[in-house]
């Protein structure tokens, strides 16, 4: 590839410069709009030069928008406080859970494990609907519809194949006579999994657990069907703003910015992970 | 504490790996657990460690059935071909892994950690991680691990596999001693037949998950039950070659290259059977031409070999014959040569099954086979 | 010494027979989903009913007439139609692109790395706000993307709104999103071929196009396959995009499974019919999903094998 020519450097350049700017572009012109008032956003021709504020930012971290006739209260830091409270307990259920079961299908291959690995991980692709429906009828029933505790639950769709998967591969890397090693040595199957096997399986754990925190956090249908307005996360609460009156553009902006941000930070600390955790632990980065 | 293995039968889906071993190792023994790779002898390790189950048979460990028991509540030590030290912690925590478990106090902790360290000369590396080490401090320290808490039984599963030539070497001449050191029962895995016989005061040979033959190092390499087991012990390997004994004149004599060959009484019942011949290189001397029984060969090539000479040559009916002799002895090096082999040291197989025709052999074994 | 080392041993804390340890542990991952499988069960049932949520004392089965009734409802057969449109055109733009990606950044350089992690970005972004993100870029008041419509001479160009354009906003917002996830896998399988066969290939001074077709996209394949059947899956039954795009609309333009089901299931409160829309796709990401896993596996074991 080091023969490229000139005139192929040109073309990789201006390709590369295009693609950026494609992906970029959104991200750049919402970060914009997040400082501006009302009067620049909705200037024609739109234009970059502008005096930046923040009164958007602080309008949704007060939660009270002032306009020329009213004062308006929004819940966007619930939304906010709701993603993170919903995201961070899926993750840590869905490891509580998700890590003895992805060791007993990497290592104790018992009957019916294989199958049962492939159900919970098709459980990934069935369309997320055709549970939640009838899951809001049960809900009501059970008493679990708009609590944190249903929605949760529910989470665990998303975040537990995720994890089963990513942290069976790294159980499946620990040889097995470093186990048993350790078992010889004198300590039962209970320290040997504490002391041994998941101090070794910890990088796959933590890039699970981050992965899953931003799967959780991005996830909008379920916190849809299942949860009115003092659970909902960012998601379903930026959506809503569209529609409050009286809203404006500029603080429409500085919520996505608020939401996104998190994610962002967790990705680049989870980079190194990100392609075994978008494949689901079949491709290694 | 003495071992014992009754008819132990392990199978993975439809493979059988072990089939009815049964072994018996009195207290305080070294038993060398030989054979070639894939023979089911690390299986047989890990059964007895009790990191897997057998599904036949029982495991007895100082006379007490050891079905059931979790393989931290036997009381063994084991070292592992792989050495499989725990990657997260340093060579002392590595080693003080046994005594953790037995709930020692700090101090005698610290100070046995270092005793069995100095023993194994690596004391200057013990903060270091696993991956920090060299290959043969690993091995150290995983030995060191095994003994640490001064097991009585011992499981060593080809613990010199992965270390270079001049540490095998090494380690060949001071584990005996420190084997003995221990007191402990030893089971010792390899596939090295000269360590087999370092290291083994009884050999088991091990082959396609059945025990083929068990006894002292000299009945191994005297007395090899098969030819299988004549052709991994002894290096190089055994000359084998096809003959059907006669009696003439009252003689039991089998025909090389033309050449009348004597075999001694002992092989009388081989008469008119289909047999192998296995001569050992060593058992083959170069004599003059004129030499009664001597069966002429054409030299290929010549090899030397430490101590010994190898020398490659052809029958009169292309067969390769491969003839052993001391470093500083000479001898023809090309062209038409004759030897004679050492009656005393001759085995007799049946052709068919491989097995031994009952014989006289030789009482020692030659210095030069360890070598 | 070893008799006073094994009568200190510490009595053992709680045991487990070996053969029901699995069990144990894997136990409560089960539990939790098995509760879930429970709506499975229940959403067959009622796509086997004539159920609305207006007139529960109407409730009762009808055996599959809510799935005959499919093959008369032109609204069905534009769902049917909308959706699979929307995934084909969708991941076969994403194909191209994250294709074409990948091989620019191919090369491990700072400044490959850089970009490739800059455009993991719009991957991160929840795909609802990545649909507000468009939408505050193409509103027609103020948007700077109908302002550029407008500057190449597409007066009332109106993005997500108009019928015949609707489709074309969702997709490219599909294509914002999602092309990093193609990039970042197939960038991922390029940087893991052997190197043998291309030194080889260039010794030679064999056509690059010829290399790249007859070496890189064949070695390429299971990697392309995974990552098309991932989101294929995914793409037909696209809710988040559309339905804070548009809901659907305008009209029916949008309707794809998931969003004609949400909206039969809440608006029209026609459980019935939801749940047999849902089924039927569900039937469909089943086939699909089943070749992916397949797939999926065997890359899997590859990799796992060369690591």
């Amino acid at each position: 590839m080091d023969t490229t020519g000139p005139v192929e450097r040109v073309l990789r350049g201006i390709a590369i410069s295009l693609v950026i700017l494609f992906f970029m572009f959104p991200i750049f012109w919402i970060l914009l709009m997040s400082f501006q008032t009302n009067e620049t956003i909705l200037r024609v021709p739109p234009s970059m030069v502008f005096e930046p504020t923040l009164q958007n930012y602080r309008a949704l971290i007060t939660g009270r928008l002032e306009t020329q006739t009213s004062t308006l209260e929004i819940r966007f830091m619930s939304n906010l406080y709701n993603s993170f409270f919903l995201s961070a307990t899926s993750v840590a259920v869905g490891l509580l859970l998700g890590v003895p079961a992805a060791y007993a299908f990497a290592r104790l291959k018992f009957r019916g494990s294989e199958d049962i690995a492939f159900t919970l991980l098709s459980f990934r692709f069935a369309p997320p609907l055709l549970v939640l429906l009838p899951l809001t009828i049960y809900f009501q029933q059970l008493g679990l519809s708009n609590t944190y505790g249903g929605l949760i639950w529910v989470y665990q769709l998303i975040v537990l194949p995720l994890i089963l998967w990513i942290v069976r591969g790294y159980f499946e890397d620990i040889p097995a006579d470093v186990e048993y090693a350790y078992r010889i040595a004198g300590h039962d199957f209970w320290a040997t999994f504490w002391k041994v096997s998941l101090p070794l399986a910890m990088p796959g754990i933590a890039a699970a657990g981050l992965l899953a925190f931003i799967f959780a956090w991005n996830n909008f249908i379920f916190a849809l069907v299942l949860a009115s307005a003092d659970k909902q996360p960012v998601t379903v609460g930026a959506l809503a703003f569209v529609t409050a009156s009286g809203i404006q553009y500029g603080q429409i902006a500085a919520g996505i910015v608020l939401s996104i941000t998190p994610t962002f930070l967790l990705a680049i600390l989870a980079q190194r992970y990100l392609v075994e955790g978008l494949s689901l632990g079949a491709v290694k980065g | 504490m003495s071992l014992s293995l009754e008819n132990i039968v392990k199978r993975y889906k439809s493979e059988t790996v072990l089939d009815g071993v049964s072994l018996d190792v009195a207290r305080g023994e070294t038993l060398v657990l030989f054979g070639p790779s894939g023979a089911g002898k690390t299986v047989l390790l890990r059964l007895i460690a009790g990191v897997i189950d057998p599904d036949e048979g029982r495991i007895a460990i100082g006379g007490q059935d050891m079905t059931g028991v979790e393989p931290e509540d036997r009381g063994l030590g084991m070292a592992f071909q792989n050495f499989a030290l725990f990657p997260h912690m340093d060579a002392r925590k590595n080693i003080a892994a046994p005594l953790t478990a037995r709930r020692m106090d700090k101090a005698s902790m610290a100070e046995t950690v270092s005793r069995v360290a100095r023993m194994l000369k690596i004391e200057h590396v013990l903060h270091h991680k696993p991956k920090e080490l060299s290959n043969g401090q690993k091995q150290r320290t995983s030995l060191a691990r095994a003994l640490a808490a001064a097991p009585d039984v011992l499981l060593l599963d080809d613990p010199l596999r992965n270390v270079d030539a001049k540490l095998r070497f090494e380690m060949r001449l001071e584990l005996p001693r420190l084997l003995k050191s221990q007191g402990a029962t030893v089971i010792y895995v390899t596939q090295d037949y000269k360590e087999a016989m370092a290291l083994g005061d009884t050999i088991a040979v091990l082959d396609a998950g059945q025990i083929h033959q068990i006894g002292t190092p000299e009945d191994i390499y005297l007395r090899p039950a098969t030819v299988e087991i004549a052709r991994l012990f002894g290096d190089p390997v055994i000359n084998l070659l096809d003959v059907t004994p006669q009696m003439v004149d009252g003689r039991v004599q089998a025909m090389l290259s033309g050449v009348a060959v004597p075999l001694g009484a002992a092989f009388e019942q081989a008469v008119g059977r289909d047999c192998t011949l296995g001569i050992r290189a060593e058992a083959l001397k170069f004599v003059p031409a004129d030499t009664a029984g001597a069966i002429p060969v054409t030299i290929e090539t010549e090899a030397p070999l430490n101590e010994k000479t190898i020398t490659l040559a052809l029958t009169r009916n292309g067969r390769e014959v491969m003839i052993s002799r001391p470093a500083t002895q000479e001898a023809p090096s090309m062209g038409v040569a004759h030897v004679l082999p050492d009656p005393s040291s001759l085995h007799l197989f049946e052709r068919a099954t491989g097995r031994r025709i009952v014989g006289a052999a030789k009482a020692t074994v030659p210095q030069g086979a360890l070598q | 010494m070893s008799d006073t080392i094994r009568s200190t041993r510490r009595p053992r804390r709680f045991r487990v027979s070996r053969r029901f340890l699995p069990y144990l542990l894997s136990l409560p991952a089960l539990l939790t989903c098995i509760g879930i499988l429970i709506p499975f069960g229940t959403a067959i049932i009622y796509s086997l009913q004539r159920y609305r949520l207006s007139q529960p004392w109407n409730r009762q089965f009808n055996w599959g007439k809510n799935y005959v009734d499919f093959f008369y409802d032109p609204n069905f057969w534009n769902t049917v139609k909308v959706s699979m449109t929307y995934a084909f055109t969708a991941v076969t733009l994403q194909l191209l692109l994250g294709l074409g990606i990948a091989l620019l950044l191919q090369k491990r350089t700072m400044f490959n790395n850089f970009v490739s992690i800059m455009l993991l970005m719009p991957l991160m972004t929840a795909p609802v706000l990545a649909s507000l993100m468009w939408k505050l870029m193409t509103n027609p008041g103020f948007g700077i993307l109908s302002h550029m419509a407008s500057l190449i001479g597409l007066q009332d160009f109106r993005w997500g709104s108009d019928p015949k354009t609707a489709l074309l906003t969702v997709v490219i917002v599909d294509i914002w999103v999602y092309t990093p996830f193609i990039m970042i896998l197939l960038l991922a399988g390029l940087r893991s071929l052997p190197k043998q066969p291309f030194e080889a290939a260039a010794l030679d001074g064999v056509p690059r196009l010829f290399v790249f077709w007859r070496i890189t996209l064949p070695m390429l394949m299971p990697f392309l396959l995974t990552a098309t059947l991932f989101r294929v899956i995914e793409s037909i039954q696209q809710f988040d995009i559309i339905y804070a795009m548009t809901q659907g609309g305008p009209g029916n333009t949008l309707m794809v499974f998931q969003v004609e089901a949400y909206l039969n299931f809440f608006q029209a409160t026609n459980v019935g019919r939801s749940a047999a829309l849902l089924l039927i796709l569900w039937a469909i990401t089943y086939v699909l999903s089943s070749i992916f896993i397949k797939n999926w596996l065997r890359l899997r074991e590859k990799q796992r094998g060369e690591a």
